[in-house]
């Protein structure tokens, strides 16, 4: 899947402010600091999505483990594809212990038996039954979180259905990504939902963003969102949540509104490669990833929605996440067997002149 | 020197091209067209059976020749006086100025390339200036047009005409240009039957190099283009890294570069450059 929210951005005041929620969070630790460093000597290597999130996650997760246990953790960052490979590859001989995924590759790591059970942690009971695996192989601790961007100072009235992107006022103003980008698969999916088809039915989808497509502005990447919003021209597209606050951070006025069909979502997880025996800091890593405190950093500095539903999100960043009780589940199976045909049949009729 | 001892030379300064160009080129080439014929399996040609019995793919295919072609006319009309007041210029500037034209060349083509998309969306300078003129309905908006992405590409690849042209202008001797109009040719007839003449060699291979640069070009037409505008590297790019398709992004790229060397040999043939003036 090529969903292109995980780039993330850096927003200098954000990284600010979440420094200063990592150090707050270092007392909350004393209690179990004072026990015997559990895993004293240990070593974890993960995968990690780069970026700020990295450093992020360094300072939040792994070096407060290895204050913590004792144990030493090492990210590399690999895409979830090429993850997913070495998972694969080196499932006899695991160099990797601890895989980050964002395109679904925990349901076949877990179905060709590359995984096995993480031991439980007190946070995994905060995170909803559909975003962890009922045998314990996987849990999410993130989420990018799709749904309608639309300009404030446009748009008053905050969008509240994909069926909005029909207001006539809207004729012109409208964009929208390319099928093969993540986020327009996505949209196309809503939209064949809001007008009784589905992803196996996906010909509503077709005629309604055909009503649309002849004057909207079809773009393919995650940079040319805020070139598009910027110019003044465009309104309202369908994106995720962090691109608008990213907009927003840069001053340009973007909201974002979780439409009542469902917010799309991409689920950022963690799972651990059968033969590692770190599954016990496996599941000590992912625990600090689901802490609230850092759950909220992560949102405030990424962009990336908790799962954690204990968390607290500042009210700056909140307006800008779907909660996990308002997300759109997709038959991922389906959408990604359909893509080749869905892609050729958006050529033809959608991205005409 | 004898002749067999001049070949040996000649072979000896072609030899690090020529196997730079075999490694990197050639053998990468043939591994792609193999590739390409792998559909059914093991060898079969349903690949392209499915580009050439299409209209869609043959109209991408129409898209990025027209492409090339309407480039290649632009910056060598806009070029070619340019390129010439440049050769024929006695002033110490003239260095500089060659330089000055070449400046597109150092930014990259995604900043080149939002650059005009500012310029052409619908609320753009670009766009208001059309909309303008009356010529175009009052919401026309050049990003995603094909005028837009031909005046994206002459922009970044006019530089290249003009030195081309540049460096063989700058050979033409003037005499032969006095001597025609001493005999009585008009300006303008001396300019055509000897000035345009002598430099067709630099006419041809900066189209050449224009035009294969224009139909193969990525950056620009998918960002300026946007998803409306279908050109062959989109499509190529879109089959192998977004669809997986790699037989068939194969077999289009074979299409691709067969078509542009039957354009670049018919052209030279029209040109009548059989004595390889490209000096």
């Amino acid at each position: 899947m090529q969903h292109d929210g995980l780039g993330a951005g850096v927003f200098g005041r954000r990284a600010a402010l979440g420094a200063g929620l990592g150090l707050a969070t270092l007392p909350l630790l004393g209690s179990a600091a004072l026990a015997q460093k559990r895993f004293a000597g240990r070593e974890i290597v993960a995968t990690a999505f780069g970026g700020s999130s990295q450093t992020l996650i360094q300072q939040m997760v792994y070096d407060r483990i290895e204050a913590e246990t004792g144990a030493k953790g090492t990210q590399t960052p690999l895409l979830s594809a090429q993850a997913f490979a070495r998972m694969r590859a080196e499932a006899q001989a695991p160099q990797i212990d601890l895989f980050m995924f964002s395109g679904g590759q925990e349901g076949p790591a877990k179905a060709g038996g590359l995984t096995q059970p993480l031991p439980a942690a007190p946070n995994f009971a905060n995170v909803p039954a559909a975003l962890k695996d009922p045998d314990g192989h996987w849990i999410a601790w993130g989420l990018v979180t799709e749904g309608i961007l639309y300009r404030t100072d446009k748009i008053t009235t905050p969008p509240t259905s994909y069926r909005d992107f029909f207001k006539p006022e809207y004729e012109g103003h409208i964009a929208f990504p390319h099928v093969t980008n993540g986020y327009g698969t996505d949209f196309l999916v809503m939209l064949a939902r809001a007008f009784g088809g589905s992803e196996e039915n996906i010909g509503p989808g077709f005629e309604a963003m055909k009503r649309i497509s002849g004057r909207a502005n079809i773009f393919r990447s995650a940079a040319e969102v805020q070139t598009l919003f910027a110019s003044g021209d465009i309104w309202i597209m369908p994106y995720d949540g962090a691109s608008a606050m990213r907009s927003s951070a840069q001053g340009i006025p973007v909201g974002y509104s979780v439409p009542e069909e469902g917010a799309p979502f991409v689920l950022l997880t963690g799972c651990v490669a059968k033969r590692s025996r770190n599954a016990d800091i496996a599941s000590a890593v992912l625990d600090a990833h689901l802490d609230p405190a850092v759950q909220a950093a992560i949102a405030a500095q990424v962009g990336w929605a908790p799962v954690n539903t204990a968390t607290q999100l500042p009210a700056d960043v909140a307006p800008f996440m779907a909660p996990t009780s308002k997300l759109a589940e997709f038959n991922r199976d389906v959408i990604n067997a359909a893509r080749p045909a869905w892609t050729e049949r958006f050529s033809r009729e959608i991205a005409t002149r | 020197m004898s002749r067999s001892g001049r070949g040996l030379v000649a072979a000896g300064l072609l030899a690090p091209a020529a196997l730079l160009f075999a490694i990197l080129f050639v053998w990468p080439q043939l591994g792609l067209f193999a590739q390409s014929v792998t559909q059914p399996a093991p060898f079969g040609l349903a690949a392209y059976e499915r580009f050439l019995g299409d209209a869609y793919y043959l109209g991408v295919l129409g898209n990025s020749l027209a492409l090339g072609g309407c480039v290649t006319v632009v910056t060598l009309l806009l070029g070619f006086p340019l390129a010439l007041l440049l050769a024929r210029m006695e002033s110490r500037w003239a260095g500089l100025l060659l330089l000055l034209t070449t400046f597109p060349l150092w930014v990259s083509a995604v900043v080149r390339s939002f650059a005009w998309m500012v310029l052409f969306f619908r609320a753009g300078v670009a766009s208001r200036l059309l909309q303008g003129t009356g010529l175009v309905a009052s919401d026309y908006q050049l990003l995603g047009s094909f005028t837009g992405v031909v005046i994206a590409l002459a922009q970044v690849l006019l530089p290249i005409m003009i030195v081309t042209l540049y460096a063989v202008i700058r050979g033409i001797d003037r005499d032969l240009e006095d001597a025609a109009m001493s005999l009585g040719a008009a300006p303008s007839v001396a300019m055509w039957l000897v000035t345009l003449r002598l430099a067709r060699g630099g006419v041809l291979a900066g189209s050449l190099l224009v035009f294969s640069l224009s139909v193969s070009a990525f950056a620009t037409p998918s960002l300026v283009g946007g998803a409306r505008a279908h050109f062959m590297a989109v499509t190529i790019y879109e089959q192998t890294l977004e669809l997986l398709d790699w037989p068939f992004a194969s077999a289009i790229s074979a299409i691709l570069l067969a078509i542009a060397l039957v354009v670049a040999l018919s052209y030279g043939r029209l040109l009548g450059d059989n004595d390889g003036a490209a000096r």
